[in-house]
C-alpha cells in the first residue's frame, strides 16, 4: 500500500510538473504579433450584440459585432481571434459562425483607440463558450492519445 | 572523468546510437523510384511533451504508460475547465490589464478553441519522453557563454510589462522608441520569418498551424511550414553557399546516409527562428521514418558564441490527412498599423499634445 501511495504522489508529482510547464506557455505565445504591443491594458471593453461578419484568415479571425450604446447609437466592433484552422480541422466552416448571433466580448481596446479589441473571451449571450475547444482534434483516433486505449 | 570528458563520450555514444539508426534498413516503409525512403506527405508535429524537461524531473527520460495516460488526462481536464460556460453577465476585465505575460502582455489571450497542442506526449521506438531535447541528459538547454550572459544582462528592463503607456518617453521627449519604425519590429510581426521556431531549424511546435508538408526530389527537398507561410529548400549533395551570403532560414544541404536524410544548415541572418540562437549557429538535422506512418526528426545545434555546448533533440511527426492551410500573414493584418498608429497616440498622451487623425476615437 505504501509503494502505491510512493507511485501515485510521483505519478501526481510528474503529472504536475509537465503540466505547470505546459500552463505556463498555454496561452503565452498568442500571435505573430504581441497582443501586448497592440491592445491597450488601460481601455477594457465588454462588447455585446449580434455578429455582423466574419473575416476569415489564417492565421487571425476577425468577428464584427454590433453594439448598441445607451444612447441607442450602433457601433461596429471588430474582434481579434486567432486562426479558423483549428476549426477547419474539427470540422467548423466560417459558415459555423453565425451571423446574426448574440455574443458576449471581453478584452482590450486596441491602442490606436479605433473600435477593434482583443476577443478574450467570447461567448454566446448565456455564457456558454462560443466553440468547444477540445483536448482532441475530433480526428480519427490513431493511437497517438494513451487514452484512446481501451476504447 | 571530468565534465567535458563525460560530454565528449556521451556525445560519441549519441553519435553512435543515431549513426546505428542511420544506416538501419527500415521495413515496410514507402520509398522512391530510386529507393530512398519517400518522405513526402503531411505531418502534424504538435505534443504536449515540452522542448526542455521539467528540472523537478533530473535526467528521468522516459514515462510509463501509465504518467503518459495521466499528462493527456490533466490536458482533457483542463480543456474541460476552460470549455466551462463563463458569466453571462460579466464585466470588462480590470482597469490596468489583467497581468498575462510574454506575449499576451497584460491584455490577455484568446479562446482554447483557436488552439491545437495536441493531445498527449509521443513515443519514440515505444518510449514516451518528458523533453524534446535529449542531449545534455537533464533534457535542458546547456548554459549559455558568458559574453551571452552579458548580452543579456545589458538588455534587460528594455522592454518593460505593457502599461499602455510612452514610456520610452521618460528619458526624454524626444526619445527614440521601439515603435519608431516598422523595420525595428521582430521579424514575426512584419510577416518575414516564423515564430516559436516552427520553421526553424530546428523546427519546433507551436499552438497551432503544426502542419509541415514534405515534397521530396532526388536534387531537392522542399519543408512547407504551416506557420508563417516558410518553405525549406534543401538542396541535396551540394555545397553551402559563401559564408557572407545570409538567408532568413539559414542555408540548407542534405545528404542520405543510409535511410537517414541529413540536413545541415549554416549561413544564419543575425537573429534566426530559433530563439536566442545566432549568425553562427549550425544546425544538423535527420529525418527517418521510424514506421510507414512515423517520422522521427532529431536536431543539434551548435553556436559556441551563444552556448558552451551542442545539445540535440528528437521528436515524433505522425503522418496527417491533413492539408497545410495557407497563412495569409498581411490580411486582415490590422495589428501592425494598429500598433505603430497606437504608439503615435500614447506619444501624444505623454506630451500632453491632443492626438491628430484618429479613426472612431472612444475616449
Amino acid at each position: 500500500m505504501r509503494n502505491e501511495t510512493n507511485v501515485l504522489s510521483r505519478l501526481g508529482l510528474l503529472a504536475g510538473c509537465l503540466s505547470a510547464v505546459l500552463v505556463s506557455i498555454g496561452m503565452e505565445v498568442v500571435a505573430h504579433h504581441a497582443f501586448g504591443a497592440e491592445f491597450d491594458p488601460n481601455r477594457p471593453v465588454v462588447l455585446r450584440g449580434p455578429i455582423v461578419r466574419v473575416e476569415w484568415v489564417n492565421p487571425h479571425t476577425w468577428i464584427h459585432v454590433e453594439v448598441t450604446g445607451d444612447d441607442g447609437s450602433k457601433q461596429v466592433w471588430m474582434v481579434e481571434g486567432g486562426t479558423p484552422n483549428t476549426l477547419l480541422r474539427r470540422g467548423l466552416t466560417r459558415d459555423s459562425i453565425p451571423v446574426g448571433a448574440q455574443i458576449v466580448v471581453d478584452g482590450y481596446q486596441s491602442k490606436d483607440r479605433s473600435a477593434r479589441a482583443n476577443g478574450r473571451d467570447v461567448t454566446f449571450e448565456d455564457g456558454r463558450k462560443f466553440f468547444m475547444g477540445s483536448s482532441g482534434t475530433g480526428a480519427p483516433l490513431d493511437g497517438r492519445d494513451p487514452t484512446e486505449r481501451g476504447r | 572523468m571530468d565534465n567535458n570528458s563525460a560530454r565528449r563520450l556521451g556525445l560519441a555514444v549519441l553519435g553512435l546510437v543515431l549513426t546505428a539508426a542511420a544506416t538501419a534498413q527500415t521495413q515496410n516503409i514507402p520509398r522512391t523510384s530510386s529507393g530512398r525512403p519517400d518522405l513526402s506527405g503531411t505531418y502534424d508535429v504538435s505534443t504536449l511533451t515540452p522542448l526542455q524537461r521539467p528540472t523537478e524531473l533530473g535526467d528521468k527520460m522516459s514515462l510509463t504508460d501509465e504518467e503518459a495516460a495521466e499528462v493527456a488526462e490533466q490536458e482533457r481536464r483542463r480543456m474541460e475547465n476552460r470549455n466551462a460556460p463563463s458569466d453571462p453577465n460579466r464585466g470588462a476585465p480590470p482597469r490596468g490589464g489583467d497581468g498575462s505575460q510574454g506575449a499576451a502582455g497584460n491584455v490577455g489571450g484568446y479562446n482554447s478553441f483557436w488552439i491545437d497542442r495536441g493531445t498527449g506526449a509521443y513515443q519514440i521506438d515505444g518510449e514516451w519522453r518528458t523533453s524534446i531535447l535529449i542531449d545534455p541528459q537533464n533534457g535542458r538547454y546547456p548554459p549559455t557563454t558568458e559574453a551571452r550572459q552579458e548580452a543579456v544582462r545589458a538588455g534587460l528592463g528594455r522592454r518593460p510589462q505593457n502599461d499602455g503607456t510612452a514610456y520610452w518617453l521618460e528619458a526624454g521627449l524626444d526619445n527614440s522608441g521601439p515603435y519608431d519604425n516598422m523595420e525595428q519590429r521582430p521579424y514575426a510581426e512584419r510577416c518575414i520569418l516564423s515564430f516559436g521556431s516552427t520553421s526553424g531549424p530546428p523546427m519546433l511546435p507551436a499552438l497551432y498551424n503544426n502542419h509541415k508538408r514534405i515534397v521530396q526530389g532526388e536534387d531537392t527537398v522542399l519543408i512547407l511550414i504551416e506557420m508563417v507561410h516558410d518553405a525549406r529548400i534543401v538542396r541535396m549533395n551540394a555545397e553551402h553557399d559563401p559564408p557572407e551570403i545570409k538567408k532568413w532560414l539559414g542555408d540548407s544541404i542534405g545528404w542520405w546516409e543510409g535511410d537517414t536524410l541529413v540536413v545541415e544548415t549554416t549561413n544564419f541572418v543575425d537573429q534566426p527562428a530559433f530563439r536566442q540562437g545566432s549568425g553562427n549557429m549550425m544546425v544538423t538535422e535527420r529525418f527517418r521514418m521510424q514506421d510507414a506512418e512515423t517520422l522521427i526528426y532529431s536536431f543539434t545545434v551548435e553556436d559556441p558564441t551563444v552556448w558552451t555546448a551542442p545539445f540535440t533533440g528528437e521528436y515524433a511527426w505522425p503522418r496527417s490527412d491533413n492539408k497545410v492551410f495557407e497563412y495569409a500573414c498581411h490580411e486582415a493584418n490590422y495589428a501592425l498599423e494598429g500598433i505603430m498608429k497606437g504608439a503615435r497616440l500614447l506619444e501624444a498622451d505623454f506630451r500632453g499634445e491632443e492626438p491628430e487623425g484618429v479613426v472612431n476615437p472612444t475616449r
